[in-house]
C-alpha cells in the first residue's frame, strides 16, 4: 500500500485483519431475520406446550413468539455481540471495534450492526420513509373508505385496524423521524464530537426499532387491533391477539427511544468540543437535549401501561378491567402522561432544525437564540402537567378541568416565543429562497393553524363540542404533519447534501413541496369542515350529510401522498444521478459543514475547537467555529488554517 | 461569508439643525408594508371568525352549544392579530427582503439582529394577556356550565356496544330516541355496560364518556327546538359508526305527551314535564 502524503491517515483506510470483528463478520440483517422467526418459532412452541391443560390462551402464545422474534432479531444481528463476549470474559479488541464501525465493509456495513453513528443516522432515515409509506398507504385506504358515505371497499372491521396501526405507525415515525437520522448524524458533528458517546448503545436503538415493526404489521393477521391507536380499556383488554403484538411493539420502542434518548443527552453532555460551551451550541442540538430529556420522562410511562396492559391480557390482572378494581381512567392517564409530552418529543427537534435551516437561509443570526432555548425548556416542562386535556369528557376529575385548561393555554406562551424567533430570525433578512427555505414558509402557515386551533381544544366547554371529532384530527394533523413533518423535511433537504453527497434536484423537488402544501390544506380543511359538522373520529361509514366535506379530504389526502411520492422521487432520482455536493453548499457555520462530505469516518481529522456560536452571519470575521490545529506532534497532518487565530497563536 | 473588508462603516456624524435623509411615507416602508398585510389579513382573520363558526357549526340547540359557538368567534377574533402579525412578516419578507436572481447565495449577509429585548418583552406581555382573557372567559363559562340547578330534568344514558338506551327515572319510560322539553335544564347521568363509548348529543355542544362501572354527568339546556342527533364520540368496536341515535327538542306540552305515549302514566308525565325550576 502505498501513503499518500498530501491527504491524512483517515482510519476507514486502516488496514484490519481477516478475523477482525470476530462474530459480527457474520452477521447481517438477514442473519437477524432467520434468527428471529427461529426464536419465534421456539416460542410459539414452548407457549403452545405450556398452553396444555392450562386456561391461557392465544394471548400467551402471541406474547411470547414476539418477545422470541425481537430477541431472536436481536442476536442474530448482533446487539448483544458486545456484552455476551464480555459476560464470556474477552472484551473486544480495537480492530474489532473497527469492524463494528463499518471499516473495510463498504455499502454492506448498511445492512449491518454498525456503531459508526452516520451509518446508523442513514439507516434510520430509511426506516423513517419506510414506516412513512406504510402510514401513508394506510391513510390512503382509510380516505378511500371514506369517498362515500357507505363505500364497501373495507369491512368495518379492516377499518378499525387499519385506523389504530396507521396512528400507531406514524407515531412511531414522527417520533424517530429526526432523532433518529439527524440527531445521530448530524449533532455530533455539529457538537464536534467523533461519534456518539454510546456507538453500540446507538446500533441497538436502530436495530431494537427494526425488531419492533415486523410485530406491527402482524397485527393485521391477528384479527387487527380495533381500539385506535390509543387502546382505551377496556375495549383494548378485549381486543383480538392483535393487541398482544400491538403491546410488545410499544414496549420494545419504549426501549429503543430510552436508549437512544439517554445515548443523545450524555453525548452532548460530555462529548463536546473544546470551546462548544452550552452557550454556543447550535440551536438544534438543544433540541434534540430537550426532546431527549422528555422521552426519558415520558416512556416509562408508556412502559408500564402497555406492561400491565399485556398482563390483564395474558394472566388475567384487572388493571384496567371494571368491576375487578379496575378502570379505563388509568389506562387513559398513565397513556397521556406519556401521550402529551409525546408530542412534544416530535416537535421540538424538527423546530431546532428548521431554525438551523432559517437562520442558515434568511443569512441572519438565529433571533433570540437564549430565549429560544428557555420557551423549549419551558414547553418540556409545561407540556408534563397538561395530559388531561385529553381527558376533559371522558368524566375523569371535572374538579380538574380548570387547572389542566390554564396549563395547557400557558403552553401557548414559549410556543408563541419560537414564533417570534422565527420571524425575527427573517426579519431583514436576505432570504435564499433554496427547497429547505419553502418548507420553513410552510411549517410557519400550517402551525400557525394548527395553534390556533389547538387553542380552541383547550377550552374545556369548547372541547365539549370537538373532541373525538374529525377537527381534533383535523389539529394534529396540522400540528404533526403540517408542523412537525413539515419542519423535518426542511431539515432533510438542508443536510440532504452532507448525508448522501449528491444535491436535491430542487425542480422536482419544488414541484412536490406545491403538491405537499396545497394537498394539506385541502386535507385538512376538508377535515376541519367535517369536524364543525360533527362528525366523528374513527368511523367506516357516516352520516350522507358529511360527504362534501369527506370528498374534499379524501382529494387532498390523494393529492398530499402524491406530493411525497414526488420528493421521494426527487430524493433517488439525485441519488442516482445528482451533481456532486461540495462540503458547505449554503455556507452554512455550524460544524457539520466544515468537514468533508463524504464524512470520515472519526468526523474531524484534527479535534476542532470553537470560539463562537455558529450564527455569526454578517458580523465580521473571525467568527464562527475555526478548526485550529490541536497541541499534538502531528499537526503537519492538518491542512491549511487561519494563522492570526489568538488561540492558534498561542498554541504555537 | 464576510462583511465589507474595508472595515465597520462610518457612522454618520450629524450636526444639530443637519436635515436627515428625507423621511420616506410610512406605508412605503417595510414596518408600513407589513402593516398593511397585517390589517387586511387581521380583517380577513375576524371576518373569518364572525361568520365561519356560524356558516359550519350545526344549530346548537342549547345554552351550551350557544356557548361554544361564541368561544369560537371571541377566540378566533382574538387570534387573529396575532396570526396575521406573523403571516404579515413572513410575507413580506418573501416581498421585500427575498433574495433574487438565480439558485446563487446572496452576496451579503443581512444584519446581525441577535435579539431585542423589547421585541421579546412586548411579545410576552401581549400573548400572556391574550391568554389570560381565554382563561377568564373558559373558566366563566365552564364553571357556569358546571352547576345543576335545582328540579333539573334527570336522564339516565347507559351505552352499550352499539346502541344509546335513555331513560326517565321516575316515569318508567324508557327508549333508544332522545326527547327533552325547551327550556329546562336537563342532567344526564351516562353509564355503560360494555365498553367505554362517548355520549355526544351532536347539536347540544356537550359530551361525556360513558365508561363501565362509573356514572359521569353532563348538564345542557335545551333553547330551540328542532331535530338533533346523539353520536358516539369514542372508538368502541365493530359497529362504531353506526351507534347513534334520533333526539329533539320539543314544547313542555308535546314532551308530555311524548312520555304517555312512551307508557308513563298521565299524571308522572304532567308531574316530569310540568316541573319549572
Amino acid at each position: 500500500m502505498t501513503t499518500d502524503l498530501t491527504r491524512p491517515l483517515l482510519l476507514e483506510d486502516t488496514p484490519i485483519g481477516p478475523t477482525a470483528g470476530g462474530f459480527y463478520r457474520r452477521q447481517n440483517v438477514y442473519t437477524g431475520l432467520a434468527a428471529g422467526i427461529l426464536l419465534g418459532f421456539v416460542g410459539w412452541l414452548i407457549s403452545n406446550a405450556m398452553l396444555e391443560g392450562s386456561n391461557w390462551g392465544t394471548d400467551m402464545v402471541v406474547t411470547v413468539t414476539m418477545v422470541g422474534w425481537v430477541i431472536g432479531f436481536n442476536l442474530g444481528v448482533g446487539t448483544f455481540n458486545a456484552p455476551l463476549r464480555w459476560m464470556l470474559g474477552h472484551d473486544q479488541t480495537y480492530e474489532d471495534e473497527l469492524y463494528a464501525a463499518g471499516v473495510g465493509q463498504g455499502r454492506k456495513r448498511y445492512y449491518k450492526f454498525c456503531t459508526d453513528h452516520k451509518v446508523v443516522g442513514t439507516q434510520y432515515l430509511v426506516l423513517v420513509v419506510v414506516l412513512f409509506a406504510i402510514g401513508g398507504t394506510l391513510a390512503m385506504m382509510m380516505r378511500t373508505q371514506l369517498i362515500t358515505p357507505h363505500t364497501d371497499f373495507l369491512s368495518a372491521n379492516a377499518y378499525n385496524a387499519i385506523v389504530s396501526i396507521h396512528g400507531m405507525c406514524m407515531i412511531i415515525a414522527t417520533i424517530i423521524m429526526v432523532t433518529g437520522p439527524f440527531t445521530n448524524f448530524v449533532m455530533p458533528i455539529m457538537i464536534g464530537a467523533k461519534d456518539m458517546a454510546f456507538p453500540r448503545l446507538n446500533a441497538m436503538s436502530f436495530w431494537v426499532v427494526v425488531s419492533a415493526i415486523p410485530p406491527l404489521l402482524a397485527t393485521f393477521v391477528l384479527g387487527g387491533v380495533d381500539a385506535g391507536w390509543t387502546t382505551y380499556a377496556p375495549l383494548s383488554v378485549q381486543a383480538p391477539p392483535a393487541m398482544d403484538a400491538f403491546a410488545i411493539t410499544m414496549i420494545v420502542f419504549v426501549i429503543s427511544v430510552t436508549v437512544s434518548g439517554v445515548n443523545s443527552i450524555v453525548t452532548v453532555l460530555t462529548m463536546r468540543a473544546k470551546g462548544m460551551t452550552l452557550g454556543r451550541l447550535p440551536i438544534f442540538t438543544w433540541a434534540s437535549l430537550v426532546g431527549a430529556a422528555l422521552s426519558i420522562y415520558a416512556m416509562p410511562a408508556l412502559l408500564i401501561a402497555f406492561t400491565s396492559m399485556i398482563t390483564d391480557r395474558v394472566v388475567g390482572t384487572s388493571f384496567f378491567v371494571a368491576g375487578q378494581g379496575g378502570t379505563g381512567w388509568l389506562w387513559e392517564n398513565a397513556f397521556w402522561i406519556f401521550g402529551h409530552p409525546e408530542v412534544y418529543i416530535i416537535l421540538i427537534p424538527p423546530v431546532g432544525a428548521m431554525l438551523e435551516v432559517a437562520s442558515t437561509f434568511a443569512r441572519k443570526p438565529l433571533f433570540g437564540y437564549k430565549v429560544t432555548i428557555a420557551a423549549f425548556v419551558a414547553v418540556a416542562a409545561l407540556s408534563i402537567m397538561v395530559w388531561a386535556h385529553h381527558m376533559f369528557t371522558t368524566g375523569w376529575a371535572p374538579e380538574l378541568a380548570g387547572p389542566f385548561m390554564v396549563t395547557t393555554e400557558i403552553i401557548s406562551i414559549p410556543t408563541g416565543i419560537i414564533f417570534l424567533c422565527l420571524i425575527g430570525t427573517l426579519w431583514k433578512g436576505r432570504i435564499w429562497t433554496r427547497l429547505p427555505m419553502y418548507f420553513v414558509y410552510l411549517f410557519l402557515w400550517n402551525f400557525i393553524i394548527g395553534g390556533v386551533t389547538g387553542i380552541y381544544l383547550s377550552d374545556t366547554p369548547a372541547d365539549e363540542f370537538f373532541h373525538g371529532d374529525m377537527f381534533v384530527t383535523a389539529h394534529f394533523h396540522y400540528t404533526l404533519l403540517g408542523g412537525a413533518m413539515i419542519a423535518a423535511t426542511a431539515g432533510l433537504c438542508y443536510w440532504f447534501p452532507k448525508i448522501t453527497g449528491k444535491m436535491l434536484n430542487e425542480r422536482i423537488g419544488k414541484t412536490a413541496f406545491w403538491i405537499i402544501a396545497i394537498g394539506i390544506q385541502v386535507t385538512y380543511f376538508g377535515m376541519f369542515w367535517e369536524g364543525f359538522e360533527g362528525m366523528p373520529r374513527r368511523v367506516a361509514f357516516y352520516d350522507p350529510i358529511f360527504q362534501h366535506a369527506n370528498d374534499m379530504a379524501t382529494v387532498g389526502a390523494y393529492m398530499l401522498m402524491l406530493g411525497w411520492i414526488v420528493l421521494l422521487y426527487a430524493g433517488i432520482n439525485s441519488l442516482r444521478h445528482g451533481p456532486v455536493a461540495p462540503a458547505n453548499p449554503w455556507h452554512s457555520k455550524t460544524l457539520e459543514w466544515k468537514v468533508p462530505t463524504p464524512v470520515p469516518l472519526v468526523n474531524f481529522l484534527v479535534d476542532p475547537v470553537v470560539t463562537s456560536d455558529p450564527y455569526g452571519y454578517g458580523e465580521p470575521e473571525p467568527v464562527g467555529p475555526l478548526i485550529i490545529p490541536p497541541p499534538h506532534p502531528d499537526r503537519e497532518l492538518v491542512p491549511n488554517l487561519s494563522s492570526d487565530n489568538p488561540l492558534a497563536k498561542d498554541d504555537g | 461569508m464576510s462583511s465589507d473588508p474595508s472595515g465597520a462603516e462610518e457612522p454618520p456624524v450629524l450636526e444639530q439643525g443637519d436635515s436627515i435623509v428625507a423621511r420616506r411615507p410610512f406605508f412605503s416602508g417595510p414596518a408600513g408594508k407589513i402593516f398593511i398585510i397585517w390589517f387586511l389579513m387581521t380583517t380577513v382573520g375576524v371576518l373569518i371568525g364572525i361568520f365561519a363558526p356560524h356558516h359550519l357549526l350545526p344549530t346548537l340547540l342549547s345554552t351550551e352549544g350557544t356557548d361554544v359557538w361564541r368561544t369560537m368567534v371571541l377566540f378566533t377574533i382574538l387570534a387573529a392579530p396575532v396570526a396575521a402579525f406573523v403571516y404579515a412578516v413572513a410575507a413580506y419578507s418573501l416581498i421585500g427582503w427575498r433574495h433574487r436572481g438565480n439558485q446563487d447565495e446572496p452576496p451579503e449577509d443581512g444584519p446581525p439582529l441577535r435579539g431585542n429585548s423589547t421585541v421579546t418583552a412586548i411579545w410576552l406581555g401581549v400573548s400572556s394577556v391574550l391568554v389570560l382573557v381565554l382563561l377568564a372567559w373558559g373558566l366563566a363559562v365552564y364553571s357556569a356550565e358546571s352547576v345543576s340547578p335545582p328540579h333539573s330534568l334527570q336522564i339516565d344514558v347507559t351505552g352499550q356496544q352499539w346502541v344509546w338506551t335513555f331513560s326517565y327515572p321516575g316515569t318508567g319510560v324508557e327508549t333508544r330516541s332522545l326527547v327533552l322539553p325547551i327550556n329546562r335544564p336537563v342532567q344526564f347521568n351516562v353509564t355503560s355496560v360494555d365498553v367505554t363509548h362517548g355520549f355526544w348529543p351532536v347539536d347540544l355542544g356537550v359530551q361525556v364518556d360513558a365508561n363501565p362501572g362509573v356514572v359521569t354527568v353532563i348538564r345542557a339546556t335545551p333553547d330551540k327546538l328542532g331535530k338533533f342527533t346523539v353520536r358516539c364520540s369514542q372508538l368502541c368496536g365493530l359497529y362504531h359508526s353506526f351507534m347513534y341515535a334520533p333526539g329533539s327538542v320539543v314544547t313542555a306540552a308535546q314532551f308530555s305527551q311524548w312520555l304517555q305515549s312512551e307508557g308513563a302514566s298521565t299524571t308522572t308525565a304532567q308531574a316530569t314535564a310540568l316541573v319549572k325550576q
